[in-house]
């Protein structure tokens, strides 16, 4: 069931609200007390509490999906948490309160709560593989819900109500797979026992913590429009706690912007959507990379590649530059090596990667998109001399590099440099930026002689003031630290550059402003590109021509207009079509 | 699984095989035997000289290796120069002894100290929890040998409670003597079995509580408060498991330490078991004895080791699925 | 836990909120050190020892002029004066061997994590037979097999502690591998050397500095029951250990003091040690506790 008109609300707006949260304000206590006790909620090293949330209202009716939306630090989770009764004692409400179906959550320990919680009010975390206990069969998980939270008639009847709960959220084969352990089922399907064992209480209202941030999109939209379907079918409320517009924008019908601990603005999601009021939810929104599927593709304008129009009927799927591609890479095979318990039967063993191959076209941005376990990665890795491949060959400005050895010993390590998806392990902790930088210049492809205005000169660039250069690591932001990868991947002077979903880890508005800069850098320097990404909308907003990956081969090719306008590839359709509607054109 | 299995023998194996050259070359530099069987003072050198030849002595190292390793064996440790009797039955004799001492003290100190240290770890900060973390401290600091000293000097010669060492009076049962049958030998049990069980208390105690820490800061134990499952439920059918299993891990290993190795406590009260039997007999130079008993601790020891980690597969679902 | 912690532990020291066990602790050191400046007798010289005047209580007065604060032994020397020699030597023991345990273990735990293959596969096969075993047993066989003597039993300990440093170690270090700053530094080809010096190591021995202090009460507690057995330090220079050890037989008649106070003086230190471990550990990374290394 697809959900068309965003504009109307789906619930009556009559009877009282099921939850009125009233000018909440809930501090943090700082490292706990001196000797003994510990926190361990490693809040910081302040001593001070900092407040999480400041004077928050907000309400939920029965039967609608209310949206949280803010980025990292915003106080969402605290807030779902709170609701929630699972706050850590370190976490203290200093004022509001928060009343559900008429009877205040305040002061109630831990008893009434369990009572409340699982009956009434149920809850779905972002990690399905840490919701489960490893070492309990997943039925007896539901099952055990069943049992907590209802009377006797349906007690009976455990076992039975737990296979339909787990068919209902599109378990297939339930019975059968009903003594697997977690392990056993992939991230999707972990999530939708979650939602089930949520369900086996009937409860009311349900609060959603990120439930799909850990997915792949495809299963990503699945799980969204089961837990729409699940609200329209039974009537329950949900409380969805996200950083991804794309989430709201899909599912709920009223939304809540959050930013450090306030409410900036609350309303219909069509509404709120269409016409921002406040600047920060728009630049929210601006920050969120949409996906044009008509009209001319854009792509790096750089002599030698070829530009393909929509208006090109019958264009060739693989893009054909005028000028011969600065990197060619050949039938690339990797088997898998190991995995956590080290032994995979025979037939369990996917390859990494199987037969691969891909151009490189000089002076562009190609981009390679991909879900987890898609093989995007380890190409990439194989391209810079990381990582080693079973079979295959690869070329740089035509000067072939046997992939099979390592990278040092082909000589293949230092062609290319690599831009790394967390910035937060990318840098080395002990270093400061100034001493990182100054290795990437000595060491690199382009010897220079005045070392300190290279530096200078690159950190102007990507507009960083110099007085970074004595910190540490730990002391930059998410957006400051990438940069200065970038830079150090630049200053190392190489012709190809691999950014492996350099923006991923980073907040919303600071991806937008990396991106812009990868792009312009790149335009300067003359530098070939790979941009690796899960993320369609960044992948078409920078690149030229795209690969689609999947389970290790290449599933589809083409220049960027092609992919995105007319390609009769079923899965790519399929990716196109996980992008929520209001942010494709 | 079968490559598990497989593999932890071959590691065993390995350990043994190591062991034995170790300790072979080790006994060999621990005086000279010879001086055991001829009288020192009044030997002449051809009395030496034959007495060596007949202990196979004046054959090269690798040779006599060889042939130590091929009585271990068939069992065949050769006699004990002090008490002239086989030294592998002998060893043999004082295991049960050994045995009731190291089951009685891990019998105290398992199901206290993961007791203890659960309930530290579920109410950090509280009392139970700043108590057991200092306690502990105190407890694995203390040396052993002090330790008993002091129950001796606390519980026979202060109190006069209990005896001040040796073994009880033994009941048989299974044709081996144990002790623990009897009441006179039960009270001769519990000062050792104390020196051995407090450090092994605050050990496993800080390994529940830190077990206990982590599990219950885990996501799906927040879960299960979540689904609406009482506090004790999920601690003995969510935490306890997963908390047990390295638990198990030190129990085992700690068990066959307290087996192979009592030797302090055993010393000290003077209880007639394996760990008293070696240094006396390194102390008097009766090198049978020390292989004998070297040999059957390792064994024993990595057997014991072997079983833990196979037992760790098992409970693991997540390990024993693969096989 | 990392490198930012432990530089932010240096510079929180100067404001060290002093706590009982660091005093405690302070004293003991200054007490080992300044050992042949205050005690009354020095025990090693048998011609300070008055042989007639053993087993006497604390208390007694000695001919030469002091008081036998704690009493004497069975040789007659002055129990105070064998606890402060005694101290020097067990912290002396324990000093070089862990240092010495924590250099070799940590290079051989990060080259083996570094290097991989034959190398690693060699350092940690040797590792996990000899953690597999009971410290006591390793440290037996590695004493029966070279011998006794002071710098014989640091040998032993050395033995005995190296696989717990490599291990911890090369765990770090293969974690520290694996993050995209490793990467960077091949990808910048930089000579081994100067990855291993400069990015892998300085990574990868924080955690190890939550196992010194561990290792340290250890290694005193190993040193002294080797001697307590009898097999480590020769009897002519009276160890904590070896002291207690002789006054076992005097403590069914009535005479504790021999084996009481050389104990409860190695109890301390022990003790202390290992207090000032946790408070290490805690202030380093709050979750250590629960975690315990």
């Amino acid at each position: 069931m697809t959900h068309d008109s965003i504009e109307e609300p789906h619930h009556e707006t009559i009877g009282e609200p099921l939850l009125t949260v009233s000018n909440l304000t809930i501090r943090h206590r700082g490292a706990g007390r001196g000797d003994g006790a510990d926190a361990g909620s490693g809040a910081g090293a302040t001593n001070s509490a900092t407040t999480i949330l400041h004077d928050v209202s907000l309400d939920l009716h029965r039967g609608e999906v209310l949206g949280l939306i803010g980025e990292s630090g915003a106080g969402k989770s605290t807030l779902g948490n709170a609701v929630l009764g699972l706050l850590t004692s370190d976490f203290e409400r200093t004022a509001g309160t928060i009343v559900f179906d008429g009877r205040p959550l305040e002061g109630m320990g831990p008893r009434e709560w369990a009572k409340l919680r699982g009956r009434r009010i149920a809850a779905i975390f972002q990690d399905h593989t840490a919701s489960l206990d490893p070492l309990m069969a997943i039925g007896r998980q539901v099952e055990e819900a069943v049992l907590a939270n209802n009377e006797e008639p349906l007690r009976r009847e455990a076992r039975a109500v737990a296979l339909d709960l787990l068919a209902r959220v599109g378990i297939s084969d339930a019975a059968g797979r009903y003594d697997h352990y977690p392990h056993q089922f992939s991230g999707g399907q972990r999530q939708r026992i979650v939602i089930a064992i949520a369900l086996a209480g009937a409860p009311d209202m349900i609060v959603a913590d990120e439930p799909t941030s850990a997915l792949d999109a495809t299963v990503q939209k699945q799980i969204l429009t089961l837990l729409r379907d699940l609200v329209d079918d039974t009537g329950v409320a949900v409380v969805l706690v996200t950083h991804d517009m794309g989430v709201v924008a899909e599912v709920t019908d009223r939304v809540v912007v959050l930013r450090h601990g306030r409410i900036v603005e609350k309303g219909i999601t069509g509404k709120l959507l269409d016409a921002p009021e406040r600047s920060y939810t728009r630049s929210l929104l601006a920050a969120v990379p949409r996906l044009k599927l008509a009209g001319p593709d854009r792509g790096t304008d750089r002599e030698g590649s070829d530009e393909e129009t929509l208006d090109d009927d019958g264009a060739s799927p693989s893009p054909a530059p005028q000028a011969p591609p600065i990197l060619c890479a050949s039938n690339v095979t990797k088997v898998f090596t190991g995995g956590s318990f080290g032994w995979f039967a025979g037939r369990n063993r996917k390859p990494a990667l199987d037969g691969v191959s891909i151009d490189l076209a000089p002076g562009a941005i190609t981009g390679i998109v991909g879900e987890s376990g898609s093989g995007k990665s380890t190409i990439g890795r194989i391209i810079a001399g990381l990582e080693t491949a079973d079979a295959g060959a690869l070329a740089i400005e035509a000067k072939p590099f046997d992939i099979r050895r390592p990278g040092r010993r082909s000589g293949l390590i230092g062609k290319v440099q690599m831009i790394f998806q967390d910035p937060a392990v990318s840098l080395n902790p002990c270093l400061t930026v100034g001493e990182t930088l100054k290795e990437a210049v000595r060491f690199g492809n382009r010897p220079m002689d005045d070392i300190t205005s290279a530096i200078g000169g690159m950190l102007d660039r990507l507009r960083l003031p110099h007085t970074l250069l004595p910190r540490y690591p730990h002391q930059l932001s998410g957006g400051q630290k990438q940069r200065i990868c970038i830079a150090r991947a630049l200053l190392a002077g190489p012709r190809l550059l691999v950014a492996d979903e350099p923006t991923s880890a980073l907040d919303v508005s600071v991806q937008a402003e990396i991106v812009a800069l990868l792009k312009e850098t790149i335009a300067e320097q003359g530098i070939s590109m790979l941009f690796i990404s899960h993320d369609l909308a960044l992948v078409q907003a920078l690149c030229s021509s795209i690969y689609i990956f999947k389970d290790g081969r290449v599933e589809d090719a083409g220049p960027s207009g092609f992919i995105f306008g007319h390609s009769p590839n079923p899965y790519t359709r399929s990716l196109i079509d996980a992008r929520p509607r209001r942010f494709v054109h | 699984m079968i490559a598990t299995v497989v593999g932890r023998l071959s590691q065993a194996f390995l350990l043994l095989l190591v062991m034995s050259v170790i300790g072979f070359v080790g006994i060999h530099s621990i005086g000279n035997p010879v001086f055991n069987i001829v009288n020192a003072e009044t030997a002449t050198a051809e009395d030496i000289r034959n007495a060596a030849i007949a202990l196979g002595l004046d054959q090269p190292l690798w040779w006599q290796y060889l042939v130590f390793m091929g009585n271990v064996v068939t069992g065949r440790f050769g006699t004990s120069y002090i008490y002239h009797l086989p030294a592998f039955s002998l060893v043999m004799s004082k295991l049960p002894a050994t045995f009731e001492l190291a089951t009685t003290a891990m019998l105290i100190a398992a199901p206290f100290g993961t007791l203890l240290g659960l309930h530290a770890g579920r109410r950090q900060g509280g009392l139970v929890d700043r108590l057991v973390l200092k306690a502990s401290v105190f407890a694995l600091s203390i040396p052993s040998f002090w330790l008993s000293m002091m129950l001796i000097l606390v519980g026979a010669i202060a109190l006069g409670w209990l005896p001040p060492g040796g073994r009880g009076e033994t009941a048989r049962l299974m044709g081996q003597e144990w002790s623990v049958l009897t009441l006179d030998g039960l009270r001769h049990v519990v000062l050792p079995a104390l020196a051995l069980a407090v450090p092994n208390i605050a050990l496993i105690a800080r390994l529940a509580r830190a077990g206990t820490i982590e599990v219950e800061g885990q996501d799906f134990i927040r879960f299960c408060r979540a689904k609406g499952l009482s506090p004790r439920r999920i601690l003995f059918r969510h935490t306890l498991p997963n908390i047990a299993i390295p638990i198990v891990t030190i129990v085992g290993m700690q068990f066959g330490g307290m087996l192979a190795f009592a030797v302090v406590v055993e010393t000290i009260f003077a209880w007639p078991g394996v760990g008293k039997l070696l240094i006396d007999a390194i102390q008097l130079l009766d090198r049978p004895v020390v292989m004998a008993t070297l040999t059957f601790i390792s064994v024993a020891f990595v057997l014991l080791n072997a079983l833990v980690d196979l037992f760790y597969a098992v409970l693991d679902p997540r390990v024993r699925r693969s096989a | 836990m990392n490198v930012q912690t432990l530089r932010a532990l240096c510079k929180a020291s100067w404001h060290y909120r002093v706590s009982p066990s660091v005093l405690l602790l302070a004293a003991y050191v200054l007490l080992a050190l300044a050992a042949p400046l205050i005690a009354p007798q020095n025990p090693y010289d048998p011609l300070q020892i008055q042989a007639w005047e053993a087993s006497s209580p604390p208390g007694t007065m000695s001919g030469a002029g002091y008081l036998y604060l704690l009493g004497t032994d069975g040789l007659g020397r002055d129990i105070v004066s064998t606890v402060l020699y005694g101290l020097r030597l067990s912290l002396l023991v324990a000093l070089v061997s862990t240092a010495a345990a924590a250099f070799i273990g940590l290079t051989l735990g990060v080259s083996a994590a570094y290097f991989g293959t034959w190398v690693d596969a060699l350092i940690m096969r040797i590792v996990d037979l000899q953690l597999s075993l009971p410290t006591i047993l390793v440290a037996l066989i590695a004493i029966v097999t070279l011998g006794p003597g002071v710098d014989r039993i640091i040998l032993a300990i050395v033995i005995v502690q190296w696989a717990g440093y490599a291990r911890l170690a090369r765990g770090v270090a293969l974690s520290e591998i694996g993050k995209p700053y490793m990467d960077a530094a091949r990808l910048l080809r930089l000579p081994t050397g100067r990855i291993v010096l400069r990015h892998l190591l300085p990574n990868s021995i924080a955690p190890a500095v939550t196992l010194i202090p561990i290792e340290l009460g250890h290694a005193i507690a190993l040193e002294a029951t080797l001697s307590f057995l009898g097999l480590g330090v020769p009897i002519d220079k009276p160890s904590l250990g070896s002291t207690v050890a002789n006054g076992f037989q005097y403590l069914l008649t009535g005479q504790y003091w021999i084996s009481l106070f050389p104990g409860l003086a190695l109890f301390g230190l022990i003790a202390a040690i290992n207090f000032v471990g946790e408070d290490i550990r805690r202030r380093l990374n709050p979750r250590s506790l629960s975690h315990d290394a």
